[in-house]
């Protein structure tokens, strides 16, 4: 962003955009119930077999059981803010009525003529008719997506991207060299999308948003991805050199403050959490 | 028996990939523990490059080509991995974003020991300390983001301390920062340089800053040969015409003392800095009368009509440049504000702005072009075609200048940049002063009576940014009227007219130069007043010197007549 090169300006603030830090859950920890303390492998490899299980369930029961389970998991398990637990009560069921409209109005209504519900029409604008089992299918899609997010917000609202890493580096053999390469590189995405505004003011001053439609923006796009691209490269560059000159990779392993072990919770966490959902899985399927 | 040096470099030349001849060039010196050294060295002369050979980045991780050897605590850098040479070497880089790898500062500091394998306690007592040296044990929680540019450099020196290598070195580590933060940093390096424990080596074209820290000078010429290596203050007093011959940039202070003799007013020994300048002043005891401000040299430049006005000014701002401090969030709207207007408050507009009778913010592109250029920061920022000429032709484009009369207006705008050979060379090959012509180039074809910079000096060395000042000043001696931005305040004491004072996104003050650094504002506003204005603002016996804060205010030789 400065001349010799891709330098942010001396206050260069990304603080702005928090929303991308990967590191913001640092700075402001609360007090934790029983899902920190796990360790995040734990964490993630406990939903992840439900999330495919739902991936491929049909009907409304199995992915409403889970959505419900899930929530029911991260309120009991995770201190969360007021907002996150409105949105989490209030936003779920919303979302799914609002997202089962417009996946319904997507699908082919030949597609669900057998069923009993086709029969019933619920809006018909010439003509054109929204029945009652697309917006049963409709719904049902947007319960999976809903409770695939809320499975994997387990993992995700209590534990930060460093100590995934840590754990993955100490538990599951990952090399640290990538794990924490890819944490370094995590630090370029605010600090892209900085760049990337300031490109696009200097080409707005340059003339170039001349033109609508796909064809320019499209041309923009591609115009803006030069400037990126190649400061993009300068600094990982320098971030290298950094990071070489700073031992990085020197020896096969390195010294870690924080150990992240797996515990025999963690053990009891993923074999209650995989029970809990075979009973639910065995309850609901074909529902 | 004395202990070996830390450093020795025996005959070194490095050759850069793709590069036709080496720089440096038979190179040797060493370096023992103590000892502050700063390189010096006019632009090109492969310092940077010769900092990267220290601690075995270079032969290792840059490709280039390494003759001679480099011994770091006995060790020849060619034949160990930089991991290991890193027990002994650390650096400090210029850009301090390039240098963060983790979430929070304490991590930071910890990073380096811990691939150091250090045990983990030891660790945590290292970083404490480097942390406490630096000023940042309160604040190692956060995120390095949330620093200031001066506290993420701090950062970098505590990250480099923490390596408890005896050899710290140091790449232009101020280049990109504000005066605050300069100052930040000089305070830290200056009680290092005071412990006496670690080997300093600084590259440092700041030497306003780094000349009462520094021990030794080494100085390599526009070749990369090393042509002086001796004590600091001896050399730069001494040698200074041979210094300036070479290419080098001198403290202010020294420069403002070989102009003062030229007139016939000898202070000897040359001073250094501005407390050294303002004795050496007091202790003449008649001195000719200052030149006004507006000496004739710039007399030319008042001619053009005044061009911008905003609703606080009745000024006019020929050459104006305006000064602000660098506050976190004002910049990252800057450059929005920048491209729709000038005067752009966050959170909503206070007023028009209005620039040659049209507010820039109302009118589209191709209006605004036709009067005010904009050069951003990076002019890589903002090339969109493939090569020089079709550069400059899509200014034209978008003003709807037919073909035919478009062809002269490039040829005419590429002889006067100095980019005829290079018509269709593509805008990102081009050297960084080429850029940055060119991107002037794009600015003005269109007609624009008015230039608006933002920082155009920032992270340059002074050769590049001594070569774009006075293309602006004969930009505006044609009759352009240049805005810039920046925070380099002997910059704006040595060429601008007027002076708007910004401060947290508020202007403070706005008048010609001389009245505007004579008075308080520059403070208020964060900034630091030029070196020239600080040695002249205390002199006890010539008061009618005290207005003085740039260099064609000093009195010159009628011989010279300029």
């Amino acid at each position: 962003m400065s001349a010799g090169g891709g330098v942010l300006p001396a206050g260069g603030d990304h603080a702005a955009s928090g929303a991308l830090d990967p590191f913001a859950a640092h700075r402001s920890r609360r007090p934790a119930r029983f899902l920190s303390a796990l360790n995040p492998i734990a964490k993630l490899a406990a939903p992840l077999p439900v999330m495919v299980l739902v991936m491929f369930s049909r009907g409304i029961a199995v992915p409403l059981a889970f959505v419900v389970f899930a929530a029911a998991v991260l309120l009991v398990g995770a201190r969360l803010p007021g907002r996150a637990v409105a949105a989490l009560l209030l936003g779920t069921p919303v979302a799914a009525l609002v997202l089962g409209v417009t996946f319904g109005v997507w699908i082919d209504p030949s597609s669900v003529t057998g069923e009993p519900a086709a029969s019933v029409t619920l809006v018909s604008i010439g003509d054109w008719s929204f029945s009652l089992a697309a917006y049963l299918v409709g719904l049902a899609t947007a319960l999976r997506i809903l409770a695939i997010l809320l499975l994997s917000l387990i993992a995700g609202v209590t534990s930060t991207g460093p100590e995934f890493v840590r754990s993955m580096v100490q538990n599951l053999r990952v090399p640290y060299r990538l794990g924490y390469t890819a944490l370094a590189a995590l630090r370029f995405v605010p600090r892209f999308g900085h760049e990337l505004e300031i490109i696009r003011a200097a080409h707005r001053v340059r003339g170039t948003d001349a033109g609508r439609g796909p064809v320019a923006a499209v041309r923009r796009a591609l115009g803006y991805a030069v400037p990126l691209l190649a400061s993009a490269i300068r600094h990982a560059e320098r971030v290298a050199l950094a990071m070489d000159a700073r031992a990085f990779g020197a020896h096969p392993t390195r010294t870690e403050r924080y150990r992240s072990p797996w515990r025999a919770r963690d053990t009891v966490f993923v074999a209650c959490f995989l029970a809990a959902s075979a009973v639910i899985a065995w309850l609901t399927w074909g529902r | 028996m004395p202990h070996p040096p830390l450093l020795e470099l025996d005959r070194v030349s490095i050759r850069h990939e793709g590069a036709r001849s080496a720089t440096p060039i038979d190179v040797s010196f060493t370096v023992a523990r103590g000892e502050v050294v700063l390189i010096l060295g006019p632009s090109g002369c492969g310092k940077s490059t010769l900092t990267l050979a220290l601690d075995g980045l270079i032969p290792h991780a840059v490709p280039a080509t390494l003759d001679g050897t480099v011994l770091v605590a006995g060790l020849d850098t060619s034949e160990h991995p930089v991991g290991a040479l890193s027990e002994h070497v650390a650096m400090v880089f210029q850009d301090p974003d390039a240098q963060i790898v983790t979430g929070t500062v304490l991590d930071e500091v910890c990073f380096a020991p811990e691939n150091q394998l250090v045990a983990a306690s030891e660790v945590l007592e290292r970083a404490e300390r480097a942390l406490k040296l630096v000023g940042l044990w309160s604040r190692r929680a956060e995120n390095p983001d949330t620093l200031s540019g001066g506290g993420r450099q701090r950062l970098a020196i505590a990250c480099a301390l923490a390596m408890a290598a005896p050899v710290l070195v140091l790449d232009e580590p101020t280049a990109n920062l504000d005066p605050a933060g300069i100052d930040e940093v000089y305070a830290v390096l200056r009680e290092l340089a005071s412990d006496r424990d670690h080997a300093v080596v600084l590259v440092e074209h700041n030497l306003d800053a780094a000349v009462d820290i520094v021990d030794r000078v080494i100085v390599l010429d526009a070749d990369g040969r090393l042509v002086i290596d001796g004590p600091a203050r001896e050399t730069l007093r001494e040698r200074a015409d041979e210094l300036a011959a070479l290419g080098v940039w001198l403290p202010v202070s020294t420069l403002a003392a070989m102009r003062l003799r030229d007139a016939g007013v000898v202070l000897d020994p040359l001073p250094l800095t501005p407390a050294e300048l303002g004795a050496a002043l007091d202790a003449v005891p008649v001195l000719p009368a200052p030149l006004s401000a507006s000496s004739p040299v710039r007399s030319t430049a008042l001619s053009p009509r005044p061009a911008v006005h905003s609703p606080t000014s009745p000024h006019a701002a020929p050459a104006a440049a305006v000064s602000r401090r660098l506050g976190q969030g004002v910049i990252e709207a800057d450059p929005v504000i920048r491209a729709r207007g000038l005067s752009v408050q966050r959170g909503g507009r206070r007023g028009p702005t209005v620039v040659e009778g049209v507010d820039p913010a109302r009118c589209d592109a191709r209006d605004r072009a036709r009067r005010i250029g904009f050069v951003f920061q990076n002019p890589e920022h903002q090339f969109i075609a493939p090569s020089v000429a079709e550069e400059l032709a899509q200014s034209l484009r978008v003003q709807g200048t037919p073909d035919a009369e478009a062809e002269p207006q490039i040829d005419a705008m590429l002889r006067r940049f100095g980019l005829e050979s290079l018509r269709e060379q593509h805008p990102f090959l081009l050297s960084g002063g080429q850029k940055r012509r060119l991107s002037v180039g794009t600015a003005l074809i269109a007609g624009a009576p008015v230039l608006a910079l933002d920082e155009p000096t920032f992270g340059q060395d002074r050769a590049r940014a001594s070569e774009l000042l006075d293309m602006l000043r004969t930009l505006n001696d044609e009759g352009t009227t240049v805005l810039v931005v920046t925070h380099d305040l002997q910059l704006v004491a040595d060429y601008a007219s007027h002076i708007a004072a910004m401060h947290d996104g508020r202007l403070l003050a706005v008048g010609p130069a001389a009245e505007v650094l004579a008075g308080p504002l520059v403070e208020q506003a964060g900034l630091r007043h030029p070196p020239l204005a600080r040695a002249t603002r205390g002199l006890v016996r010539h008061p009618s010197w005290h207005g003085v804060s740039r260099m064609s205010q000093l009195p010159v030789s009628s011989a010279a007549g300029s």
